[in-house]
């Protein structure tokens, strides 16, 4: 990696200051060195924002749950408040990467992590990401790649937090220039299906502080992800739900895929489909039917349709057992 | 076998001697050898896979901070066959300085037209891989018996399509080699197979003798086949070293592992097999090609093999008709890889076995002790279903209840091993102390573990009182370790050791049984200059061929397409078993890259840019784990076999059995490894808009 410079700032304002001379935020690193290892990021300065002061709390009031952004992976997902009153995000935190990487990843840096798609991620190939005149998965190999794809880059959102934390109606506050903004994940990821060049809608300089999870009364959540291996793989397809649930009828229900879009997927109306309603597994066919209607998968991705079926329809069901 | 009846040590287990220097790092490895003023080097490669390469301008790398050398790896123009192909290379006094200067050199190329894809490769007008020669010649067929007569007399005739991607040796330590110059003489720690194999290969590259060069190797992370040659970049080490007159130390890194260091040859089989109606074969037609990289099995600086197979393996066939063809692709040249050609010819053959069974409604495990010509295998069958209860689980094929599938399935296999050249030197100390010195190498299989196994027991001493030396070009030769017959070659070498330093110290002491309770009375009477004595291997000690089958089972879910394997459970012949707790060790490994080969692993070429996409451990995927089914393994005990190699038979029929029980679970096949979810939900039918298979394209003649 090209050699950079490295400071410690003390509040949220100064590390913002810091990363504007073509640095980066760093945390737990997972993401980030990586990049630089293959020359995808080559910062000038890496701001290192593990010291800013409460960023690693998990603190709960009588209606919402707030994460700090440096509250690690692991530590999310043993947090017995956090599987007793959200357990899809416990679930969720608990299939991301190996012991080793959920012990450094921060919930920010999940939440902001990069492309994962094998033509980004290699250091010999320019692709569109990278400014590059095309979308090499588009017409290659694009096994691990979108099934909505009508974008310019079709490599799909990873982070487990982010389909877990849509699905919970969470907010994201970011620092932004001198005030924070409270931003809905569908907010946190909608450039990425604007702009090909974009891994999410933050800016150089936008500093994810937390993160607030409303808990309603009779809430419930729930997250589950298909993998080619059983432990230390990315999801082919994952899926949470949340639903207020009383008996096996369900309301306000969320339902959110996760790779199968740069941005986590989620459709308003197949949510709406189930208001009020009671679950059965026609029902939940109904809602995957919707959800997935509108897929363009590409050659050799198609696959990723019968999982995401299935997941949503054992979501759903999981929701109300 | 002249092997003692009573063993006090042989077949006892016994830990690995140097397991506390592993566990606690005391082991030196080649990265671990840090002389004084020693300089890193790294391997710039060609970021094309085809390209005419005119010149390549090392001067501002040579300019840059802390470089100390930097060489190319062929003067003057030349071809690039592959992404990665090596092209200079340099030295410098930190990782750093080498990773910028590498960045720094410049090369005038003119990209050429390229090929990754078997199936593409052979059609008329691919680009052309080799300059002067076609991607691919197809050999006239062997035939042995009428075939066609064979089928035409045959009750039911199976056919099939079935492939195996590229797999990976992926070594946990990489290829690398520590070289330093002393005057003439060169010594080099390197991560080999074969310390002597890279002594010759040193001494011919650079024209100097044999005895002017020494290769160590205390300790070293898995080679699986792709270590037992010199290699380009240990040539480019010792050249940096000579360049900077400083000792160079160049590792590769897993990224240049996932390109060039060898690996498992593609194969894709189109396969016919007919059997009367009692279940006897009688006649096997195989179409096969596979590609073992840009040398289309042309031999490589490291060795090389093409991408043939044994087919039809283990079956008798009375009537065998077999095409195969090697393929050239640009993408980087296989090299042994454990039990090479086995894993591939074993899949396809008993994959067709299994579809053919279904067929005549027999019941698998019956079906192969039919066709099964080999007595061991015939009794393991027998061992293996009773202990696996394969009469209570066997279903017909599709027929287990529910979205996620229970199938079982099993697999037969066999392997040379034995030994033949072993050489090793016993030292009988004054103190009664024993030193056994073996120029071999441990290549996880416990050498020093076996050589202290041994020579305790035929000298009838504590094993902590005997020292083993390996490692190390100066010591006794005893060739690379391959072909799983290091253990075969030890065991008999020092044997013989032993007996000869007995009848010295008899001689001697004048102490006719020197062993035993007057052995320290006996090695005080050597004198001053302790004693040694040289030993062979000997026939009589060791034998080969070995049988073994393995049973699998598997839950898959037909709705997500993810399989889940459950058991395997293996018996396995291995003669007479020196230490119980590294041969497990090696059954163990076998089986878990067996299970890599079914479900997970695959180097996945870019048809576009011609780049190995997953160079990494994120996307080709080995087995974790949680990934690992309980494993049974039943070795026969056979003393009377003597010394057998076990390294490589139980890696080759664990994917054919995992592949036929996910086809039990499924009641369909999936014909190509690795067993990936996306392929199981499109051997149900459950995808649409698939890329054609490959089987549906044709093989030109």
């Amino acid at each position: 990696m090209k050699a950079f410079a490295y400071v410690t700032p003390q509040s949220p304002e100064s590390a913002v200051e810091l990363v504007r001379d073509d640095g980066r935020f760093y945390a737990g690193g997972v993401d980030l060195l990586g990049e630089m290892k293959e020359f995808l990021a080559t910062p000038r300065t890496l701001v290192n924002v593990k010291a800013l002061p409460g960023s690693g709390e998990i603190g709960f009031d009588a209606a919402q749950c707030t994460v700090g952004a440096n509250v690690t992976v692991a530590d999310l997902a043993a947090h017995p408040r956090i599987i007793g009153a959200l357990p899809g995000l416990a679930l969720a935190a608990a299939e991301v990467g190996s012991p080793q990487i959920r012990n450094m990843a921060t919930v920010g840096g999940n939440l902001a992590q990069h492309s994962r798609c094998w033509y980004y991620r290699h250091r010999d190939v320019h692709c569109r990401k990278k400014g590059g005149a095309k979308c090499f998965a588009r017409t290659g190999e694009a096994k691990y790649h979108s099934l909505f794809t009508g974008c310019m880059c079709v490599s799909p959102a990873v982070s487990n937090l982010a389909v877990a934390l849509a699905a919970l109606d969470a907010r994201v506050c970011v620092l932004r220039g001198r005030g924070v903004d409270k931003l809905t994940v569908e907010e946190l990821y909608a450039s990425a299906w604007t702009n090909p060049l974009a891994h999410n809608s933050l800016g150089p300089a936008d500093l994810i502080l937390r993160v607030e999870i409303p808990i309603p009364a009779g809430g419930r959540s729930t997250y589950m992800q298909v993998s080619e291996k059983s432990d230390f793989d990315w999801a082919l397809v994952s899926c949470a739900a949340s639903a207020l649930v009383s008996g096996r009828s369900v309301s306000r229900v969320r339902i959110v895929l996760g790779a199968v879009a740069p941005v986590p997927w989620q459709v308003a109306e197949a949510n709406q489909l189930l208001e009020g309603r009671t679950l059965d597994d026609g029902l939940a066919g109904k809602a995957a039917d919707r959800i997935l209607r509108d897929a363009t998968p590409l050659e050799g991705n198609g696959y990723k349709l019968p999982i995401a079926r299935a997941l949503i329809r054992r979501s759903l069901q999981k929701l109300v057992a | 076998m002249p092997w003692p009846k009573e063993r006090k040590y042989l077949g006892k287990p016994m830990p690995r001697v140097d397991a506390p220097d592993k566990v606690t790092g005391a082991a030196k490895y080649t990265t671990d050898v840090l002389p004084a003023g020693m300089l890193f080097a790294g391997i710039f490669r060609s970021s094309w896979p085809a390209a005419k390469i005119n010149s390549i301008d090392l001067a501002a790398a040579r300019a840059a901070p802390g470089i100390r050398a930097a060489v190319v790896a062929r003067e003057g123009p030349r071809r690039a066959r592959y992404y990665g192909e090596e092209l200079a290379a340099v030295a410098g006094v930190s990782r750093q300085a080498v990773e910028d200067a590498l960045r720094l050199i410049k090369v005038d190329a003119t990209p050429l037209p390229f090929v990754v894809d078997e199936m593409d490769a052979i059609q008329a007008g691919a680009p052309q891989v080799i300059e002067d020669g076609p991607n691919f010649t197809r050999p006239a067929a062997r035939e042995t018996g009428n075939v066609s007569e064979g089928f035409s007399r045959s009750a039911s005739v199976a056919s099939g399509a079935y492939s195996a991607a590229v797999e990976l040796h992926h070594c946990l330590e990489p290829h690398g080699n520590m070289i330093a110059w002393e005057g003439d003489q060169v010594n080099a720690w390197a991560s080999t197979q074969g310390v002597f194999s890279v002594r010759d290969g040193l001494a011919e590259s650079f024209g100097i003798p044999q005895n002017k060069v020494r290769v160590i190797c205390d300790h070293m992370g898995g080679g699986f086949g792709s270590k037992l040659g010199f290699g380009v970049e240990g040539a480019l080490c010792a050249r940096l070293a000579k360049a900077a007159g400083a000792p160079v130390q160049l590792m590769l890194t897993r990224f240049e592992e996932s390109l060039c260091v060898g690996n498992r040859p593609s194969t894709f089989q189109k396969i016919r097999l007919g059997a009367d109606k009692d279940g006897r074969l009688l006649a096997f037609d195989m179409d096969a090609l596979g590609s073992p990289g840009f040398a289309a099995g042309v031999s490589t600086a490291a060795g090389g093999g093409g991408a043939d197979i044994p087919s039809p393996f283990i079956y008798k066939v009375p009537s065998a008709r077999v095409r195969q063809a090697n393929v050239a692709v640009n993408a980087g040249s296989a090299r042994a890889m454990r039990a090479p050609g086995h894993p591939q010819a074993s899949f396809g053959m008993e994959s067709i076995m299994d579809d053919l069974a279904a067929k005549l409604g027999i019941d698998p495990v019956e079906f192969r002790l039919r066709n099964d010509p080999m007595e061991i295998r015939q009794r393991e069958y027998g061992i293996g279903a009773e202990k696996f209860g394969w009469k209570e689980k066997y279903r017909k094929p599709g027929s287990s209840p529910g979205p996620v599938k229970t199938g079982i399935g099993c697999a037969g296999a066999t392997w040379g091993g034995g030994g033949g050249r072993g050489q090793a030197e016993v030292q009988v100390n004054p103190d009664g102390t024993v030193e056994v010195r073996c120029g071999t190498q441990d290549l996880g299989t416990g050498s020093r573990t076996v050589a202290r196994l041994v020579a305790a027991e035929m000298l009838q001493v504590e094993p902590s009182g005997v020292a083993v030396r390996i490692g190390d070009s100066l010591l006794p030769p005893n060739g690379s370790s391959g072909g799983s017959t290091t253990t075969a070659n030890i065991g008999p070498a020092v044997f013989n050791a032993c007996e000869n330093a007995v009848a010295e110290l008899a001689r001697l002491s004048g102490i006719a049984e020197p062993r035993g309770g007057r052995w320290l009375e006996a090695c005080r009477k050597i004198g001053v200059n302790p004693l040694t004595a040289s030993g062979r291997w000997q026939p009589g000690l060791s034998s080969q061929g070995v049988g073994g089958v393995q049973f699998a089972e598997v839950d898959v879910d037909t709705e997500t397409g993810f399989v889940k394997l459950r058991r395997i459970l293996c018996v396995q012949d291995c003669g007479l078993i020196v230490n119980p707790l590294t041969c497990r060790s090696q059954v163990y490994g076998g089986i878990i890259m067996g299970i890599g080969y079914a479900l997970y692993e695959q180097r996945v070429m870019d048809r576009t840019s011609g780049v190995v996409l997953n160079p990494n451990f994120e996307t080709y995927k080995l087995p974790g784990p949680a990934d690992m089914p309980d494993i049974d393994v039943i070795l026969l005990d056979m003393p009377e076999r003597g010394i057998i190699g076990i390294g490589e038979p139980v890696t080759i029929p664990t994917a054919s059995a995992i592949a036929n029980a996910v086809a039990n679970a499924l009641g369909v096949r999936v014909s190509d490894l690795p067993i990936t979810p996306d392929r199981v939900l499109a051997a149900l039918g459950l995808v649409s808009g698939l890329r054609p298979s490959w089987a549906e394209r044709p093989i030109p003649a």
